[in-house]
This record gives C-alpha cells, structure tokens and sequence, in this order.
C-alpha cells in the first residue's frame, strides 16, 4: 500500500435527487469525501442509504444534480441545481424587498429619490449574482464536456513529442519510418477517442445481470478496447488472454458464454472487463455479496492481489461490515443519503463517534458463538439521538482525518470521547 | 436443554432426475432435532441444505426421488406417508419461513387476510373432523364391549344394556353439545363485540374515517345476541342497562349526523363522521370492561351439566355459581352413569389389549419369515406381493383399535413394503437396459481414447439401486415393525389399563368441544393482530389491511414469520431468513426469532451460509458439503475445536474484525453431483487430502459424544495435522474476547 497523499478523486457537495412525483428524493445529500492514489476506500450502510448512487454518479451513470467530482485535479462532473437554487433564492429575495420598498414609496412621499436608489442598487446586486451564479452554471456544463477533449489534446500533444524524436532517429531508413508512421497514426486514432472517465472502472454486484449473455467473454473484454478505437485484433486477442490468466481464468475460456461459468467466475469476467481498460481506479459495487462463502474470499484475494500488482485505488461498496474492515484503509458509514462518519478503518471500529456506527457495528455477527450469545445491539433512534432544532450540523472533522456528521455541541462531546479514547 | 427429539432424520437420500443425468443432492445424512433446541445446517449452495429442509416439509421439485432413508416425526415416516396426512403436519405442525419473503407471500391479498386464512381453514377443517372421529370412537368402544362381554361369562349385562349405555353416552353428550354450543355463541359475541369496540375506539382515536352510528348498531346487535343463560347469570341487569345505554348514544350520534348531513347539504361542505362523543366512548368502555369481566368468569363444565340436564330436563342450572354446579353435577355423573360405563370400558380396553397383543405374538412370527423369505432371495413378483398382503393384514390386526394415539409405524407399514418391493422388482427388470446403456458408452469413450482423441465427458453411471441393496431396505423396513413389536410384547404388563378408559373418555370429550369451538373472521383477527404485535410490526391494526408491497424487507420478513406461527407449530424451518436483508434488519430478525423460540419452546432447523449469524443461533451445527454432513456437534465444539478440512477452510475463508493477512480461498468450485467423487467429496479441493481420500468415503469419527466429523484424518493411522493458523490464532483471540465477557 503507497502512502502518498496525491488525492485521486475528491467529492465535493455531492448530491444526487431523483424526481418523485411533486417532491424530490434525496438519494445522496451533500456527501463530500477524497480518495488518495491506491487506496481502497470503503463505503457500507443499510439497502437504500445511497452507497450504489454515490459510486453511479461519479463514473457519470448519472447525471449529477450539484456537486462536483474532481478526478486527477481535473473536474470531470458538475451539478448546477445548487447555483441555479442560488438564483432563485437571490430574485425571489430582491423581488420581496423590492415590493416592500414600493409600499413604502407609496405611502412615504419624501424618501422617493432615497428608496428609487435603493432598488436600483438591489437590482444591480441581484444581477450581480444572478451573472456570477450563470457563468457557474456554464463554467460546470462546459468543464464536463470539454475534460475527455483536454485529455485526448495532452495526449496527442504527448505522442507527437514521442514520435517526432523516433522520426527523428530512424531518419533514413525509409522501411522502418514508414512502419513507425503507421503506428503514430493508429495511435493517435486511439488517442482521439480515449475519454478521462475511461479511467474509472466500475465491478456490478450481479455477475449475472450485468454480463451481456449474447456475447463471449472475448467480446466482452474487447468491447471497451473496440470502443476506444483499437482494431488490432492480434492485439486485442493478447490482451484478453493477459488479462484472462490475471484474474485466474484461462485462454480457453475466451470463446465461451456467460453462462457456461460459475458465479464466482462470471465474477471475475466481471473484474476482467474492469481491469482491461487500464484503470487507475475502480468502483467495486458488492462485488461479492451475492456469491458463496468460499468463492467470496477467492474474489477479495483477486481484488487485493489486482491492487498490489496494479496499483489500482479501489473504492468498495458492500454492506457486510467485517469484509469492508478486512479489505479498506479508510471507511464512510452513510445513512440515508448523508456521510455521517468517515475514518481509518482501525480507527472507525476502535473508536465509533456517530450513534449509527455504534449501532451499525454492534450488528455485525462474528463466526463466535460465546461472543455471539452475549452481543447486545444498540439501537438507533435518529429522533431521540439528535436534537437539530436550533443548531444545524455539518460534517466536521473531531481529530486529524476522523470526520463526523454533528453540531457544534455533538462536536464537543465527541471531541472530549476521543481525546479519553487516546489517553486511555 | 431437554432431550426430548422431536425430528429425527435417518440415512435420507434424495437424488434429482435431469436431462444430464441423475443429481445426487442429498447422500445419506442423519441428524436428529431435540425440542427447543437450534440445529444450523451450514453449508455451500448445492451441498443440498434446502432439499433436507424440503423434503422434510414434503415440498420436493417434482423431478425429485427419495432414495432411502426415512424422517420420523411423532412416530411417522414423512417421507412415506400419503399427501392427504402430510397436509395435516405441513404448515400445523412443521412451519418454514423462506429466503424471499416478496415471493412467498401473495401480492394481492391484504396481508391481514393471509395471516387469518391458516387459522379459519384449520378451525374448520377441526369441526368436521371431531364429529366424525366421536362417533368413529364411540362406535368401536361399543363394538368391543359387546366383543368383550361375549367371551367374558363373569359381567352379566346383556347386549340391549350395552346399547342402552351408549345411547345415553351419545345422548348426554349431544345435550351438552347443546349446552356448550349456545354458550359458546354468546362468548364469541362478547369477544368480538371487544374486538368491534377496540376497532372502533382505536380509529376515533387516530381520527380515522369511520361510520359511528353503524358500527354502534352492529355492537348493539352482538350485545342483544348475549343471551345464554348459563352466560349472563350475574350479569343480565348489567347488560340491560348497558343496552339501554348504548341505544340512547346511537341515538345521539344519529342524531348529530343528521345534521351534519343537513349542513352539509346547505354549505355544501365536507362534513365527515370521524368524531364520537365522550359519552359514546365512555358507554364503550363500560360495556368492554363488563364483557372482560363476563369472559374471565369461572366456565361451566357442560360434559357434566349435560347429564344433568339430560336427566332432569325441567331443572335450571343458570342461577348456580359454576364451581357448585360443576362440583354437584360431577357428583351426580359419577354415581348415576360413569362408575358403571367405565367398568364396562375396563372389560372392553382389557379385552382389546390381550387381543392385540396375541395378534402382535403371531405379527412377529409373520414378520419374522417374511424377512427369512427375503433373504433366501429366492422370490417372484407373485409370491412377494401375496406376502406383503398377509403380512400386512397380520400387522394391521396388532394395531389396537381402543388406542387414543395410535401405531404410525405399522400405518404406514404396508404402503412402504409393497413400494420398496415394487422399486426391486422395477430395477430388477430395468437393470439390463442400464448395462446395456452403460456398456455401449464406455466402449464408445475407450474407442475415442484408442484412437488418441481427448474425452472431457464422463458417462453417467449405471442406476444406483442394486437389488441387494433393495433387499437390504425391505428387510429394514419389516424389522423396524418387528423391533417395535418386540419392545411393545415385553412392555405389555406396564399398561396402565385405567389410564387408557380415561385416555379414551377425555378424547370424545376432546373430540365433542371441537365441534363446538367457533374461530369466526373477527377473532381471527383479533388473534392476528396480537402476533402482528408480537413480531414486532407497529401499528399493527392499522397495518393489517395493507398489501405486501406496502412493507419494507425486514417488516415482510416478519409478516411471514408470523403466519409461520399463526398454527402454532412444533417445529420452525428456516431456509436462508436473513440473506436478502442487510445488517441491522438481519440481527432483529435473528433476535426475534431468537425470543419467539424461546417463548413457544420451538424446535428450530436453521438453513444458512453465514457463519456469523450461525454463531449467533445455534446449539448445535451440521456442516454439509457436497450432500452429506462432514461435521456435527454442538456450537462452541465446531467453532473453537473444528476438525474437519473444510469446516477449516469455511472458517479461514472469512475475515472478522481482526484479519489482516491473506484469506485462505477455497480453490476450485464443488463437486458435479451428477458423477460424485468416490472418496471424500472434499478430497480435490483439500490440501490435506491424502490418497485414501481419492478412494474411500470416510466414516464418522467421534470425536467427543456431541461431536463427530467425517474425515480419514482423525483416523487413529492418519498422520498429524496443524489446524491452519489463521483458524488457530482467531480461536486463540475468541477465547480471550470470551473470557473478557465472561467476567
């Protein structure tokens, strides 16, 4: 594991609602969080917390509603509900102040010249913001488009410094540059068409349903190759063979179906298409929850093994707590839609701050019968646990790189539990 | 723990016919189930876990065939027994709650519907059997009296008396019968005229939209129907002014809706009856409070009174407080009637207990050459079915027809003898065709392998059942009967023969008041709602009339583990309960199943792949792989001194809170069962496998009297092995976490 401190992705405000009829469905609310180069970060909750929505709206499945989602320092997705909220909330305003300033204009007959000046600064001011919010708005909408040019432009940019040196060294020797243009020229087609999101990979948690059953597995590894533009199919076939024997199947496999294999192996299909495509990072969805005991610690050794060998940083969403502890370095808990604690993993299960990863945790069933008799779960009443009435809470971070959703008199009674925790 | 077993599973096989050949799911496992106690049976899927619990409950896939082996409960072999008895057991006595609670609940029933449905059809079903199995009864207590008193020259009463006796027995019965019937009417009013007020206040009190004035008529007309004597003794005043009452209030409420509907009809607003008065809802009260008060009273014994009533036919109990009329009635029973019937008795049961037991004397002997028969294996089709037909007819003619509960073991034992023969006698002629199937394809492969092609087929082997071994199973059969017999000849002096004349009185007692007891849909209700709220569903008559769609997972989880129980069932199967939930609704789940097994003292089987929730449940554990039981033995046995191969590799392959090196992977994936492996099943995937694994099956070794595990490794030849240390370090950390508890 590298401990380097490069932020890979960074999450900023995310929020992701679905339309429900009249109201909106919250499904990830303003969850922001960072994940550095080859780590893997994992994330658990209860079904419908909005840990599969977290991992879909940053590999663009969805649109995002606002928020924006940094990859390698370059924004690759932007929602603009917050800024166009921003101007709604800023002409409804001018426009009740306005009002209320005629009133008075209406009634007063001496401040006139006064209260005119006002709304006219009034107006200016939400014009002011109205612009700013704007070029926001086309600021996010361009920078999602144009991030797959710049990358395919750097690129090219790359390649062309690459080759006018080996144009340079093999001046002379007519065969070989024209062997050497072809290849420059094939590689640029590829660099054309390759997209910065290609970067991020995504594992489904159902092998089944997410392997198109009218394909071999060499048409499924290739696809995203012959998407990106490649044609060599000596090349392509090399590379479904390599990646084939990686993830511990074998060359004979490529010309069979789906169906023909066993869940932890669809499983692996499933992580070879990933890892095809040369990713820096992937987005494991319950890669294991719905496979055997014994095959699931096969999948979790490939997984690991990928990341030592690869360097990938790995993000894992799953639900069974002790494999997120065994697999990560660092943990989010989310609960409906909201982070409400982010830490290292040893630090998360030593010392828990929100009420909801107590109780999270104290639900975990170990293979213990002794401890499994005595375990008592603690319950957890969101209403009973937290008054937010008067003071609203955010995410807040009570000791260096341990992050808790909490208002400020939550803030100081966790701050005094760890400082206990570290001196005892 | 009591080790009283409730279920007990012996050398069960169940195989599965398909289009690639025959399927051996389950290969000959044995457990038993004590009362109260949880077994998990962990394993793999297709290590045949939920066909165990499958073919307990009878449900097998079509394509299924029971090979052997037999599952006792309560003296019967399920595996044997028609489907018209196992629709008595299924869901009564054996209840299972399945993986998927969406798909086993029906989507467009109102879930308070199928909760109540179990309950009505079994009440049902309850009164029309108990009047047949009375007269049933009492037919056969007359037939043998008359038998009995025949051959006894001592007892001088003639055939007419006897007659006499039984019509007054038939005939006091019937007046109670009467008795009971009219009371019993007006108790079930009074429940349901409590369970109408609760509905009712519950809803004025939530605001609900209800109609007043109608359900207060309908209380009015259940409070009139009130009208049994022995019922309203003390109370008859009480219910007067009480009705009085009630008709004043409705009158008011009508009144108020009248002008509500006339303002209505003025305003044209939206006036609703959603209010009562606090008058109305007082009157309510007192009414409930008096019929509680009604249905705690003492209750009148009307097997007695009904004599007495049949006998003075003029006088009037009512006014007599029910522990004196039931004292004096009792009394009077006695003397005038039951002394001198249960003398009658005691010659007829003595009488039909010597007669079996000759017939089970001369049963044995039957049996007895009948087993010679078969051995000498010298039989045609003819001459073993005529066997089976008289050995049958002999073994029927042991069952003593006075037995309350009677012989299972040899009611079911003719349509087992002549299937097993029938199988024998099937495979016998099948058999040649099978060679020949079989021969043909291995001289097909070794051509192809001759000539230097690669075969990666393998040929489906000949059917298993070899005639020997059909013998082997007929000859079982009948010495399970014989045995039986044997236990039952020497243990003939110990019957109690008074016990038995009083068995038999309190079973057409028994049998009587089943026809008298009423579930009608409201107390259904009523009863639905109380385990609504016992598992844990709030609001639960609020809830009641909504559709499955309406829950969430853990709540539709509940509602099935309610209609599970809503029978009452001995035995609880649980297939995978808590697979398709998440954490926190699983360790709920796992804790009200927990607490209703304590509270029903249920028997559970509990099918899962997750070691941790097994930890959580179990007593004892049985480890299957690949359709037997490598291991068996109680939880803290299989979790801290596990000692089979792949018990190891089960644990190792998961992480706990404190695993931080590699998993241990099981390689590889288990066994096609179409061609099961001839040694140990685990033998390819284990890396302690030694040759012999390649060869034979291990045996069960005992490693402790609770505890067995079927590998060539504890063999006392075997060469020493470590434990892994993944498994041994953790053991080592749960010891300590355990002790750390434990203080």
């Amino acid at each position: 594991m590298e401990n380097n401190n490069e932020v890979l992705l960074k999450v900023e405000n995310l929020c992701q609602y679905f339309r429900l009829g009249r109201k909106d469905l919250k499904a990830v609310d303003n969850v922001s969080f960072e994940i550095k180069k080859g780590e893997a970060f994992g994330l658990v909750g209860e079904s419908g917390c909005g840990k599969t929505t977290t991992g879909r709206s940053i590999i663009k499945l969805y649109n995002i509603t606002s928020g924006n989602v940094y990859f390698k320092g370059q924004r690759i997705g932007a929602g603009t509900r917050s800024y166009k909220d921003a101007i709604k909330n800023a002409r409804d305003d001018a426009t009740k102040k306005i009002k209320a300033l005629r009133a008075e204009k209406a009634t007063d007959g001496y401040r006139k010249a006064e209260i005119r000046e006002e709304i006219k600064k009034i107006n200016e001011e939400l014009n002011a913001t109205v612009t700013q919010n704007k070029i926001l708005i086309h600021d996010a909408n361009l920078d999602s488009k144009i991030v797959d040019r710049n990358h395919s432009a750097a690129l090219l940019v790359a390649l062309e410094d690459e080759y006018n040196k080996k144009f340079k060294d093999a001046q002379g020797d007519a065969e070989k540059l024209a062997e050497l243009k072809k290849e420059y020229k094939n590689k640029c087609r590829v660099a054309k068409k390759s997209k910065l999101i290609t970067q991020i990979q995504m594992i489904f948690q159902d092998p089944i349903a997410s392997l198109d059953p009218r394909m071999t597995v060499r048409e499924i590894i290739a696809e995203g190759l012959v998407i990106n533009g490649i044609t060599d199919k000596d090349y392509i076939n090399e590379k479904v063979y390599e990646i084939l024997e990686m993830v511990g199947l074998v060359r004979e496999h490529a010309d069979r179906y789906p169906h023909e294999f066993s869940g932890g192996q669809r499983q692996r299909i499933g992580i070879a298409r990933a890892v095809v495509m040369q990713p820096e990072m992937i987005i494991a969805d319950e890669p294991i929850s719905a496979l055997d005991v014994s095959i699931q610690a096969q999948v979790i050794n490939l997984l690991n093994d990928l990341r030592d060998r690869l360097g990938l940083t790995i993000m894992f969403i799953a639900h069974d707590l002790s494999v997120v502890k065994y697999f990560s370095d660092r943990i989010g808990v989310m609960y409906f839609g909201k982070m409400v604690e982010l830490a290292d993993s040893d630090e998360l299960f030593r010392n828990p701050l929100h009420p909801y990863t107590k109780s999270l945790l104290s639900a975990i069933p170990l293979p213990d019968p002794i401890y499994e008799k005595q375990r008592t779960r603690i319950h957890y009443n969101p209403l009973a646990e937290h008054d937010y009435s008067q003071d609203q809470p955010s995410f807040r971070e009570i000791t260096p790189g341990h992050f808790v959703y909490c208002n400020d008199a939550e803030e100081e009674k966790y701050r005094q539990l760890s400082a206990n925790e570290t001196e005892g | 723990m009591s080790k009283e077993i409730k279920l007990s599973v012996n050398n069960l096989k169940v195989s599965f016919r398909t289009d690639a050949g025959k399927v051996q799911a389950v290969r000959d496992i044995s457990f038993d189930l004590y009362k109260g106690e949880t077994l998990a049976i962990v394993g793999e899927s297709g290590s045949g876990k939920s066909v165990t619990s499958k073919a307990i409950m009878g449900i097998s896939a079509v394509n299924s065939i029971h090979e052997g082996g037999e599952i006792l409960y309560d003296g019967q072999d399920l595996a044997r027994i028609p489907e018209e008895e196992m629709h008595k057991l299924r869901g009564d006595k054996i209840a299972m709650i399945f993986q998927d609670p969406l798909s086993s609940l029906n989507p467009i029933m109102r879930i308070g519907k199928q909760i109540t449905e179990a309950m009505l059809l079994k009440n049902k079903a309850n009164r029309k059997e108990g009047r047949v199995a009375f007269n049933k009864m009492l037919a056969e207590l007359s037939d043998m009296i008359k038998k009995a008193l025949a051959e006894n020259k001592t007892a001088r009463v003639s055939a007419e008396e006897v007659d006499k006796y039984i019509k007054t027995f038939d005939d006091f019965n019937i007046q109670a019968i009467k008795l009971d019937n009219s009371y019993t009417d007006s108790r079930t009013a009074a429940e349901e005229m409590i369970a109408m007020i609760e509905d009712l206040l519950f809803l004025v009190e939530k605001k609900q939209k209800v109609d007043v004035v109608a359900t207060l008529s309908l209380i009015r007309r259940s409070l009139t129907s009130i009208k049994d004597k022995y019922f309203i003794s003390k109370y008859e005043d009480e219910l007067k002014a009480h009705a009085d009452a009630l008709e004043r209030v409705r009158r008011i409420e009508k009144a108020k809706v009248t002008v509500i509907d006339s303002v209505k009809k003025v305003v044209g607003a939206n006036a609703s009856k959603k209010e009562a008065s606090s008058e109305t809802v007082e009157v309510l009260e007192a009414i409930k409070k008096t019929a509680t008060e009604m249905l705690a009273q003492t209750q009148y014994d009307f097997f007695r009174i009904g004599y007495y009533v049949y006998k003075h036919p003029e006088t009037d109990l009512s006014k007599m407080p029910a522990e004196e009329a039931n004292e004096m009635t009792y009394k009077f029973l006695n003397e005038d009637f039951m002394n001198s019937f249960i003398n009658l008795e005691k010659i007829a049961v003595q009488y039909s207990i010597d007669k079996t037991l000759e017939n089970k004397k001369a049963a044995i002997t039957a049996l007895q050459e009948a087993i010679d028969f078969f051995n000498a294996n010298n039989f045609t089709a003819q001459s073993s079915m005529a066997l089976c037909k008289s050995v049958d007819k002999s073994v029927r003619s042991a069952i003593d027809p006075l037995a309350v509960i009677k012989d299972n073991v040899a009611y079911t034992f003719g349509g087992a003898l002549e299937r097993e023969v029938e199988k024998y006698f099937f495979y016998i002629k099948n058999n040649p065709k099978e060679e020949e199937r079989f021969a043909r394809q291995t001289a097909k492969r070794d051509a192809l392998i001759a000539k230097g092609k690669k075969v990666d087929w393998k040929i489906v082997p000949k059917s298993v059942i070899e005639p020997e071994e059909q013998i082997k199973t007929i000859v079982s059969v009948l010495t399970r009967v014989m045995n039986k017999f044997i236990a039952d000849v020497e243990n003939a002096d110990s019957v109690d023969v008074d016990k038995r004349c009083i068995e038999i009185i309190d079973y057409l007692k028994e049998k009587a008041s089943q026809v008298v007891y009423k579930l009608t849909k409201r107390i259904a209700k009523e009863k639905a709602i109380k385990l609504m709220e016992e598992v844990g569903i709030p609001e639960a008559r609020m809830r009641f009339r909504q559709y499955p769609f309406e829950f969430s997972g853990g709540m539709r989880q509940r509602i099935v583990i309610a209609i599970a129980l809503s029978a009452n069932p001995d035995i609880l199967i649980c297939d995978e309960p808590t697979t398709a939930l998440d954490v926190t609704i699983q360790a709920q789940i796992l804790e009200l199943i927990n607490r209703l097994k304590r509270e029903h003292n249920l028997s559970i089987i509990f099918i899962t792949h997750d070691l941790g929730v097994v930890a959580n449940m179990a007593d004892r554990i049985a480890v299957m792989y690949a359709g037997k039981i490598v291991e068996y033995g109680t939880a803290n046995e299989v979790f801290y001194n596990p000692q089979h191969p792949y018990t190891w590799a089960l644990l190792s392959s998961m992480p706990d809170l404190d695993t931080n090196e590699k998993l241990d992977a099981i390689p590889g994936t288990p066994p096609n069962m179409i061609y099961p492996p001839v040694g140990d099943a685990f033998a390819e995937r284990n890396k302690y496998a030694m040759e012999i694994d390649y060869e034979m099956q291990p045996p069960m070794f005992e490693v402790s009297p609770t505890h067995y595990a079927a590998t060539w490794l504890l063999h006392p030849n075997a060469p020493s092995v470590e434990i892994p240390k993944i498994i041994t370090e953790r053991i080592k950390r749960m010891k300590e976490r355990g002790g750390n508890h434990g203080e």
